[in-house]
């Protein structure tokens, strides 16, 4: 036995080298920390610098105040705190911005868990008829980009206000008035029409694998149906109740393409809008103070989430494997509920998209003859109605824009998906050591951010020469950093959880085989990780090619993508193109979709079907 | 065959942790030794060490006269380049490759030829009876293939150490039964120097030709499995080997001390005052129980007693007993001819009775007198 404990000598000069030299064989053979250290510096530098850089920003003069304020460019200040807090123009810039995001955010949070709630529990509970074909169908509105319905309202219902031609209605002999057209209504009816299915997936899985058992339990101990509701099932659901309406609202916050369509023409400002127009009018101070403030309420709401999230951990791993259960008839309510249901698909997918696509071969929008209809937006060399631009397909400015999309999105989603997986591999290789909790902290760090204030960020670091690093702006590359970066949470979920589930013992296998480092990579781990890391790919790839929060302040001219292009044409009234772009980006969408459902073998609803 | 030592190595992780704590160990060349343990005793850490996937915060292993990682002079072989075995206990086959492909990897890295790779997974699927599956993915095996596969895997490039960390603990009893006798056949064939990790006392009593009891990061007794079943070095020893555990008495707890008391006085241990005893075990197959008639006078010592409860397990039966105020456990291999609530008297031969001190150290011999009737 070796039970006595003994005192270690102090380490002189020469057992402290040969302990470094020691370390260092280890590295050779072992170059994951090599690896995870490279990993620390480059996502320092690319998540917390940007910001840190905007926080500055809003104390400090910026360069092109200098001249008119007399003061260095840099100097200390609290003029942009002063102008966007406590002015007169404060109230415009952003207290009233503040109140009515606030306002629409709240509205768009409570539809979507009522009318999500309900069209869970009605698929995932009850004998309602369609059900299989329902789950999927009332996904769709969740993986089309959030605007496409502020585009499709306005195609339905845009009166004399905005130039170009008319909007359905108008046609149809019913002139809209400005609240139906435009501002706060419209706002909150297509924000919720894209973020109700959120909390349709989020509470239909919470419900299908809430154990049929407890409920059971409390039927035997003779609890009535409403008294198991309020007693047993509520309880249970909450968690999943409060991050549907916290992420809901969250994402309502920084959400930019759908206010800005249709609240610009009546000038109903909400945050996002108004930082960009405070960035496009030329005071990024004040635009680095609202997206301070957006990241703020960002961070704050996603904290809150994930506090209660922790509190509630205690009994939701409790949560069994659903089991059998009895279905619930809705006996002389089904066809009520029924069409209430087929209603919600329709409504939110088949009259936008069916709008946009009627739009594109109409000649005036909403005149139903067959001498109206019309292929000029999509073929003609120039179109009529729309000098100087000719049809979709043929349109060098959208091919352009597409190629664009396609080499921005691909490119940073390749890197975020890679970057990711390298992520997870650190994370797990490196356990419980402060570089991995470093590594899986900062890579989650973007999610909290807002897309916009993300992007505004960005500007703050890289508008101007800093160091070695040139200017970026205007430049394809920053596109394609922000973009990776701002995706790198979900691709580091999916590679941590890829290799935790993977585990470390599959490459120590191979090591005591005798494969060095690369050879272990190219042999066991990546081959092993390749669907998963297929799809930290292909997800930030769609996310990408919808993406318009995060890059309507980076596009220029020569970085036009396929989303700005879409505000570039409904900023000159030519709806039909725009209209056409929606679809175009729609289409590509479905079949990347479409390609991840092959890959994963279950389809996005796979938790609601069961 | 090689032999592997560690001397005075301890493994840290973090500040808090202490895995191993000043572990210094001989696994003999040829030997097959179970490290053996409760889970986070340390076990597995040394097993990793020895593999070369854990540096040692401090301390030396060596394989013969090669110094395989030093903390003072700075060497370290990476386990690619031990050339020794590793089965794990998730078995960690790769599921993207066949197991022609899993067993002729480690060939692969040494470079060897394709048809001599082919033809050396031929002899490993005979050796390990596992003919057939080489175009088979390892989802698509058993259990027990997939453990063949594993111990194929590492057995490919003829290593003269062999790891185990728990390989047997996914299997179910009757496999696992089955894969000891593979062991324990494989070793004899192949003679290989053989650590093997396991908390299961039942494993390594039967496959073991020495186990290394380890707690706490500490070595608590090197010796051959019957020796640690037979003479525990200590408390810790005494109760984990062993199933049902070790009655242990101590003079310390008050429902304890009458029977201990008593048992000690006709050991001719009159008291703790004379002794440094503070613990007393009796192994439950050491407990005879008597009734009626089948009473004897010649034992050294003997109580009344009442039987609690009696659990069947078919080959044998487990008593519970009340005992003046204590609780024991007895094993019997017939049919008891009493049931539950009925009165018996309970006899211990002396040889069989095991004494601990203050510290949980074992007491060889307390006394002459004790000692020439332990001796007895």
């Amino acid at each position: 036995m070796s039970t006595v404990a003994h005192a270690q000598p102090a380490p002189d000069l020469r057992t402290t080298l040969l302990r470094a030299w020691h370390r260092l064989g280890y590295l050779r053979y072992e170059p994951t920390a090599a690896v995870a250290g490279l990993l620390v510096v480059v996502l320092s530098y690319l998540v917390l610098a940007p910001i840190g850089a905007m926080v500055l920003d809003t104390v400090r003069v910026q360069f092109r105040d200098s001249a008119t304020a007399g003061l260095r460019a840099g100097a200390l200040t609290t003029y942009y705190l002063d102008r966007a807090l406590l002015s007169g123009v404060s109230g415009t810039l952003l207290w009233g911005p503040l109140v009515q995001t606030l306002i629409v955010a709240v509205a768009v949070a409570a539809i979507s868990l009522v009318l999500g709630s309900l069209l869970a529990w009605l698929v995932v509970r009850t004998d309602l008829p369609g059900r299989r074909w329902l789950a999927p169908a009332l996904i769709i509105p969740y993986i089309l980009p959030s605007w496409t319905f502020a585009v499709a309202w306005l195609s339905l219902f845009k009166n004399r206000r905005l130039a170009g031609l008319p909007g359905f209605a108008e046609s149809l002999g019913f002139s809209p008035p400005d609240w139906l057209a435009y501002g706060a209504l419209p706002i909150i009816i297509c924000e919720a029409l894209h973020s109700f299915p959120f909390a349709f997936l989020l509470f239909g899985s919470a419900l299908r694998s809430l154990d049929g058992q407890l409920e059971e339990s409390g039927q035997i101990l003779g609890a009535s149906r409403p008294v198991i509701l309020r007693r047993i099932v509520l309880p249970l659901l909450l968690p999943a109740l409060m991050s549907a309406v916290l992420l809901t609202f969250s994402r309502t916050v920084g959400s930019f393409g759908t206010p800005y369509i249709l609240g610009s023409p009546v000038r109903y400002t909400l945050l996002p809008t108004s930082l960009y127009g405070n960035f496009k009018a030329g005071s990024p101070g004040v635009a680095a103070v609202l997206a301070v403030v957006m990241i703020v309420l960002g961070v704050s709401l996603v904290a809150l989430d994930i506090y209660f999230l922790r509190e509630h951990r205690r009994f939701v791993t409790l949560g069994g494997k659903g089991g059998t259960r009895r279905t619930i008839r809705l006996g002389a309510w089904r066809p009520v509920f029924a069409a209430l249901a087929t209603l919600a698909f329709v409504v939110a997918t088949v009259v936008p998209l069916g709008t946009l696509a009627l739009a594109t071969l109409m000649k005036r929008p909403g005149v139903f003859s067959l001498d109206n209809l019309t292929a000029e937006f999509w073929l003609a060399t120039t179109i009529p109605i729309n000098p100087g631009q000719s049809g979709l397909l043929r349109n060098a400015a959208v091919l352009d824009a597409a190629w664009n999309s396609m080499r921005i999105a691909g490119s940073a989603a390749l890197a975020c998906g890679l970057i990711g997986m390298f992520v997870g591999y650190s994370v797990v290789r490196l356990p419980n050591s402060r570089i991995s909790h470093f590594l899986r902290h900062v890579s989650f760090l973007p999610y909290l951010v807002p897309s916009i204030g993300f992007a505004a960020a960005y500007l703050s670091l890289f508008a101007l020469q800093r160091g070695p690093i040139p200017a970026l702006y205007g430049s394809m590359l920053l596109v394609v950093i922000v973009m990776g970066v701002k995706y790198l949470p979900y691709a580091s979920r999916a590679g941590i959880s890829a290799m935790m589930q993977l585990g470390n013992e599959p490459e120590e296998a191979a090591m005591i085989c005798g494969a060095p480092w690369h050879k272990r990579l190219a042999r066991i781990v990546i081959p092993i990780q390749k669907s998963a890391l297929m799809l930290g790919i292909l997800l930030p790839f769609i996310s990408g090619m919808k993406e318009l929060s995060l890059v309507v302040m980076l596009a220029t001219p020569g970085t036009e993508l396929l989303t700005t292009q879409v505000l570039r044409y409904t900023d000159y009234g030519y709806s039909q193109l725009s209209n056409a772009v929606v679809l175009v980006i729609v289409a590509l969408i479905f079949a990347l979709t479409f390609m991840v459902q092959r890959l994963t073998g279950s389809g996005l609803a796979a938790e609601v079907e069961g | 065959m090689p032999q592997i030592q560690l001397e005075r190595v301890s493994k840290r992780f973090g500040q808090s942790v202490l895995a191993v704590d000043d572990l210094s160990l001989v696994f003999p060349s040829g030997h097959f030794v179970c490290l053996l343990g409760p889970s986070g005793c340390g076990k597995s850490t040394t097993l990793r060490m020895v593999a070369g996937l854990e540096l040692p915060t401090s301390g030396e292993i060596r394989m013969d006269g090669r110094v395989l990682s030093s903390g003072s002079s700075g060497r370290f072989v990476p386990p690619e380049k031990r050339g020794m075995g590793l089965v794990f206990q998730s078995y960690a086959l790769w599921p993207h490759m066949t197991v022609a492909q899993n067993i002729s990897f480690g060939l692969e890295m040494r470079g060897w030829k394709p048809d001599q790779r082919r033809q050396r997974v031929r002899e490993l699927q005979e050796l390990l009876r596992i003919g057939g599956l080489e175009e088979r993915y390892p989802l698509q095996l058993s259990g027990g293939q997939q453990q063949r596969v594993a111990l194929a895997r590492m057995l490919a490039v003829n290593p003269d150490v062999l790891l185990l960390d728990e390989p047997l603990s996914n299997l179910d009893a009757r496999l696992r039964l089955e894969m000891r006798a593979e062991l324990k056949r494989l070793h004899e064939q192949l003679g290989n120097t053989i650590i093997f990790v396991t908390h299961d006392q039942l494993e390594a009593m039967t496959i073991a030709t020495e186990i290394a009891v380890m707690h706490e990061g500490r070595l608590q007794q090197f010796a051959p499995p019957l020796e640690v079943y037979r003479q525990p070095a200590n408390l810790f020893v005494a109760e984990f080997v062993g199933s049902p555990s070790m009655n242990l008495f101590s003079l310390d707890e008050a429902a304890d001390a009458s029977l201990a008391r008593s048992m000690l006085a006709s050991l001719g241990l009159e008291s703790d005052r004379h002794t440094r005893v503070k613990t007393i075990g009796l192994r439950p197959e050491a407990i005879r129980i008597m009734v009626g008639e089948t009473y004897q006078q010649d034992v050294a010592w003997s109580s009344p007693a009442t039987v609690e409860t009696i659990l069947p397990t078919g080959a044998e039966w487990i008593v519970r007993l009340q005992v003046c105020e204590s609780v024991a456990f007895a094993r019997m291999v017939e049919e008891p001819c009493f049931g539950s609530q009925a009165s018996v008297a309970i006899a211990v031969d002396p040889a069989d009775v095991h004494l601990f001190d203050l510290e949980g150290v074992r007491l060889a011999s307390a006394t002459p007198g004790a000692g020439a009737r332990l001796a007895g």
